[in-house]
C-alpha cells in the first residue's frame, strides 16, 4: 500500500467529514477504495476470528474468512438501494461516489470492530456462554454500524432529509446484512457440534434467530418452528437445548 | 443545518438516478421515456421476487410489480389533473406528465435499487410470511418516495396562490395520495409472493 492509501486509512478514523466530502466530490477515488476495502477485509477478518475463539481450531480460519465475505457481499447488495433512495429523496450523487461512501463507511465500521475484538476475546475467555455471546457480538455490530452510518450521514448531509435517507438505508442494510451473515454462519460455532462445518443448512431467518437468542440468553428455550404442527402433535414441541445455537 | 452539495452536473454528466428523479420539466417525449424507464426498472424488483419460485413466477412478479405503478399513472394522474384544473390550479398537462413521470420513475428506480437485496432475502428466507413482509416493506418504501416526488412537484406549482386555492389543491393531493396507495396496494396484492403461494 502506498502513502495516499495510508493517509485515507488515517482519515477514516480521524476525519470522516473529509472522507465523505472526497466521496461526494468524485475525482480519483482509487486510494479511498483500496484503503476502505483493506480496512474492511482486515477488520472484519480479525473480528470474525476473535468471535471464533469461543470454539477455536478450524472455526478461527472459517470465521476470519466468512465475516469479511459477508460484509463485502452486503455492500454489493445495498449500494444500489442507497443510490436509489438518495436519488429518490433529492440527493442524487454519482454511483462511484456512493460506492466510495459506502465502502468508506464499511471500512470505518470494520475498524471499530477491531477495536472491540479484545472485549469479545476477554468475554469468551472469562467463560461467556454462547447466547449472551451472540448478543454481545450483535451489540458490537450495532456500535460499528453507528460509526459507519455517521460517515454516511456526513456524505448525504446533516439535515432532516439526510437523516431520513440514512434511516431508510440503515433499514435496508440491517435486513440485508443480517440475512447475508445468517447464510454464511456459523461464526461462533455450535458448542454441541463434534466437527466444524463451513456453512450450516438454511434454517428460518436471521430475525427468527436473533429473537430466539434473546429469549435463550435469559434462560427461555422456546420450541423451534422447524417441526410441523402435525409432528409436534405426535412428538411434542422440540425444545431447544441450552447449548444449541444457530 | 443544510449543507450545500457539490454540483455534480457541472463536473460530470448526471447519473441515471439524477436524470430519472429530476424535477425539471422536459419535452413530452423525454417524459414518456422517463416514465417507461421507471416502469421497466420496477419490473426488476418483480424479477427479484420471482426468483423465490423461479420459472413463470419471474414473469408474473415482474408484470405485477410494474402494473401497480402503471395503474397509478394511467388511472390516477389524469384524474388528478382534471380535479386540479377544476379548482383553477395553474397546472398544465405537460407539467402533470412531468410530475407523474418523475414520481413513477423515482419509485421504479428505488424498486430497482432494492432488487439485489430483495433477491437475496426472497430466495433465502424460508418463512412465506417473512418474505411477504420484506416485499411489502420494499413496495411501501418505493411507493412512499414516489408520492413524495409527486407531491413535491405539484406543490412547487402552488407557490403564490391564495390560501383558499392552495388549501383546495392540498386537499386534492391528499385525496389522490390515499387513492394511489389503495390502488397500488390492490394491484400489488396480485403478487403471488404476497399471497404466500410463492
Amino acid at each position: 500500500m502506498n502513502s495516499p492509501v495510508f493517509q485515507v486509512f488515517d482519515e477514516l478514523l480521524r476525519s470522516p467529514r473529509a472522507v465523505a466530502e472526497r466521496s461526494r466530490a468524485g475525482g480519483d477515488l482509487r486510494p479511498l477504495f483500496v484503503a476502505a476495502l483493506s480496512a474492511l477485509v482486515l477488520g472484519a477478518g480479525v473480528f470474525g476470528a476473535t468471535l471464533a475463539t469461543s470454539r477455536g481450531g478450524l472455526q478461527l480460519l472459517y470465521s476470519g474468512v466468512k465475516l469479511p465475505l459477508a460484509m463485502v457481499a452486503t455492500m454489493l447488495l445495498v449500494v444500489p438501494a442507497f443510490h436509489a433512495i438518495a436519488a429518490g429523496l433529492g440527493r442524487p450523487l454519482s454511483f462511484s461516489g456512493m460506492i466510495g461512501l459506502s465502502l468508506a463507511a464499511a471500512g470505518r465500521g470494520a475498524l471499530v470492530l477491531v477495536a472491540l475484538s479484545p472485549l469479545i476475546w476477554l468475554s469468551f475467555d472469562r467463560g461467556l456462554s454462547y447466547h449472551p455471546g451472540v448478543l454481545l457480538a450483535a451489540g458490537c455490530y450495532a456500535l460499528a454500524g453507528l460509526a459507519a452510518l455517521d460517515l454516511v450521514l456526513r456524505g448525504v448531509g446533516f439535515h432532516a432529509r439526510g437523516f431520513v435517507i440514512v434511516t431508510l438505508f440503515a433499514g435496508v442494510l440491517l435486513t440485508t446484512g443480517g440475512q447475508t451473515a445468517w447464510m454464511l454462519r456459523p461464526f461462533l460455532g455450535r458448542p454441541s457440534d463434534a466437527s466444524v462445518p463451513f456453512f450450516r443448512p438454511r434454517e428460518s431467518s436471521f430475525w427468527d434467530a436473533l429473537q430466539q437468542s434473546s429469549w435463550s440468553s435469559v434462560g427461555v428455550y422456546r420450541a423451534t418452528r422447524r417441526l410441523s404442527a402435525a409432528e409436534q402433535r405426535l412428538t411434542g414441541p422440540r425444545v431447544e437445548a441450552p447449548d444449541e445455537s444457530r | 443545518m443544510e449543507q450545500s452539495l457539490p454540483n455534480i452536473s457541472s463536473a460530470a454528466p448526471p447519473s441515471l438516478g439524477a436524470r430519472l428523479t429530476s424535477s425539471e420539466t422536459q419535452s413530452a417525449r423525454h417524459e414518456l421515456a422517463r416514465l417507461g424507464a421507471g416502469l421497466g426498472l420496477a419490473a426488476l424488483y418483480g424479477l427479484a421476487l420471482g426468483a423465490r419460485s423461479g420459472g413463470m413466477a419471474l414473469v408474473e412478479h415482474a408484470i405485477a410489480a410494474s402494473a401497480g405503478l402503471t395503474a397509478v399513472g394511467v388511472l390516477g394522474m389524469p384524474a388528478l389533473f382534471v380535479l386540479l384544473a377544476l379548482v383553477n390550479a395553474p397546472v398544465s398537462p405537460l407539467a402533470m406528465l412531468s410530475a407523474g413521470a418523475c414520481s413513477l420513475a423515482s419509485a421504479g428506480f428505488v424498486l430497482a435499487g432494492l432488487a439485489p437485496s430483495v433477491a437475496l432475502l426472497a430466495v433465502t428466507i424460508e418463512s412465506p410470511e417473512a418474505a411477504a413482509f420484506v416485499t411489502r416493506a420494499g413496495l411501501t418504501l418505493a411507493g412512499g418516495i414516489g408520492l413524495y416526488q409527486l407531491t413535491s412537484a405539484v406543490r412547487a406549482t402552488l407557490k403564490g396562490l391564495s390560501p383558499t386555492l392552495r388549501f383546495k389543491c392540498n386537499a386534492l393531493l391528499f385525496g389522490f395520495c390515499v387513492f394511489a396507495i389503495m390502488l397500488a396496494a390492490r394491484v400489488w396484492y396480485a403478487l403471488p409472493i404476497l399471497k404466500g403461494v410463492a
